[in-house]
């Protein structure tokens, strides 16, 4: 191993603290949505400024501190695949969507990134690729950073566990992780923007008002007619991609050598990464 | 950069990004601070509207916030007029279909604090550099791996969008097709995929060795090539604007605020 290798990370406890209370922010914001399910407009159609502006402070602050605190512990050569994963994320998302395929394929660098190199990489990839999206497509990306660093650090432990060694374990991956990216990101689309999310998923949203559902359970249901369908694509076309990678490049991830995650690999515990 | 970025001399282009990012976070704070439906509107004509013609960027925020946000609420906005169980006033009918004003008013409300999120935001992206903005925040705290992903990212974007363009010209000279249902379109993906994200891997290796021996991992301090301007008038404008965003937030928290029903 060769020293760029070592997550060299001097404050450890710091970057430690950061991502523990970033996740108690997020997992607050969301036990409250959840439980408390604040009214978005009045009788009087006066906007509940307090239901509004904890969800997006809560999770803009929590993911701010968890991406600030695994930043740092990441080593340079997973650092320099970031800046790459994101823009597969955001071309590939476009081409999708030129396409006109009904998907979004805008998570395949974030869950690549995750499988090669850690949680706490595909993380970092998830959460600024919405900050990238927000910078240069559309500002309503950021408050949904949260989601995305959740897919990434899913694909991560996916990946340790050993979903990636097999064929068949990565579309059911794929299918929790969508499940899971719907329930994240429901609450952002029903109490920050009201169900105002996008034209195509609006309409959707709307639709499902339309039979009676509230506001909360219609963009539930819209993120999970659409996520785990994605993330099953997604999951598989990322081991497609793993199958093709050339061994030297999956071989430089510590990642990869230490917990033996890709296709084709066996499950050995014993060997240290060094 | 594929930004928005205009250029343009104007007193907001001026400002220190860190003021305008303030700015911003105030305008989202007290939009979402005040109760009353009429107010993200208030906010968007007294103070979006207003900083973006100074700013001279008037038009362009008019065509790109309107791309994101004519869809939005005109999908909201039908969707709730005729949908809304709260309907009661009905202003139109089509066949057995009641348009009402109540879900009108809720899209109002829900899509005027989204219209203001979304221009505040983008009035920051058209008149602030991203270069100066990511300086302006390492000098203020931000982590440099942080700064390095996302200017990095920038830069890279335009080329690779070209390449991944070239990519789609060349494989539909051998054939390809990228027309026909959505099983066959999905099936061109591959065939798109596979080049661009080999391709791109490949010279991952030698910059991390580069950056590296220019001292990328050195945790010691770091000294700033552009100083972005900060003056104190600045900083305490920040203060104020800041103070008075949240206090009147706090004033929503305790529900001081005086009811009132539609039409006010």
């Amino acid at each position: 191993m060769t020293d760029i290798d070592k997550p060299a990370d001097p404050h450890r406890t710091r970057n430690n603290i950061f991502i523990i209370a970033g996740t108690v922010v997020v997992i607050a914001t969301y036990l409250y949505l959840i439980l408390a399910q604040p009214a978005v407009v009045d009788e009087n159609f006066n906007l509940n400024g307090t239901g509004a502006i904890i969800p997006l402070a809560g999770y803009v602050i929590g993911a701010l501190l968890i991406a600030v605190g695994a930043i740092n512990r990441l080593p340079t050569t997973t650092l320099v695949l970031v800046p790459v994963a994101i823009l597969i994320n955001i071309v590939v998302g476009q081409i999708t969507a030129s396409l006109g395929l009904p998907l979004y394929l805008d998570s395949i660098g974030t869950i690549l990134v995750g499988v090669v190199a850690g949680p706490a990489a595909g993380a970092v990839t998830g959460g600024l690729s919405n900050v990238i999206w927000g910078l240069t497509l559309s500002p309503l990306a950021l408050p949904f950073a949260i989601v995305a660093i959740v897919i990434g650090a899913l694909a991560g432990w996916a990946a340790r566990i050993g979903v990636f060694r097999t064929y068949w374990a990565p579309p059911i991956a794929g299918i929790v992780t969508g499940i899971i990216a719907a329930l994240a990101s429901s609450p952002i689309s029903a109490f920050i923007f009201g169900g105002a999310t996008g034209g195509g998923t609006g309409a959707i949203v709307q639709a499902f008002q339309a039979f009676g559902n509230s506001l909360l359970a219609s963009t539930t249901l819209q993120g999970l007619l659409s996520d785990p369908l994605d993330k099953l694509i997604t999951f598989t076309i990322v081991m497609l991609i793993l199958l093709a990678l050339p061994s030297r490049f999956k071989q430089r991830f510590p990642f990869v050598r230490q917990y033996n995650v890709l296709p084709g690999m066996k499950k050995k515990a014993s060997t240290p990464a060094a | 950069m594929s930004t928005l970025y205009l250029d343009r001399p104007s007193p907001i282009h001026r400002l220190n990004p860190i003021t305008k990012l303030i700015g911003v976070l105030a305008i989202i704070l007290l939009v979402f601070a005040l109760p009353y439906w009429w107010a993200p509107l208030a906010i968007l004509v007294l103070v979006v509207v207003p900083a973006a013609l100074l700013a001279r960027v008037g038009g362009r925020l008019l065509l790109v916030g309107g791309a994101i946000l004519v869809p939005l609420l005109l999908v909201v906005a039908i969707g709730q007029g005729f949908f809304n169980t709260r309907g009661e006033t009905i202003l139109f009918s089509i066949g057995s279909f009641d348009f009402a004003l109540e879900g009108v008013l809720f899209a109002a409300a829900v899509g005027g604090r989204t219209a203001v999120l979304v221009t505040a935001a983008m009035l920051l992206l058209l008149t602030t550099h991203p270069g100066k903005l990511l300086s302006a925040l390492s000098q203020n705290g931000m982590p440099p791996k942080m700064a390095y992903v996302i200017s990095s990212t920038l830069q890279m974007l335009p080329a690779f969008r070209t390449r991944a363009d070239s990519i789609i010209l060349a494989q539909r000279s051998r054939g390809l097709k990228t027309r026909g249902n959505p099983i066959r379109r999905f099936a061109v993906l591959i065939p798109l995929l596979s080049p661009l994200i080999l391709g791109v891997f490949v010279d991952v290796d030698e910059r991390s060795t580069a950056m590296e021996a220019r001292a990328f991992a050195s945790t010691g301090p770091r000294t700033a090539l552009e100083i972005v301007k900060d003056p104190v008038g600045e900083k305490v404008a920040r203060w104020v604007v800041m103070l008075l965003a949240v206090g009147a937030l706090v004033v929503s928290f305790m529900g001081l605020y005086p009811e009132m029903s539609w039409p006010l």
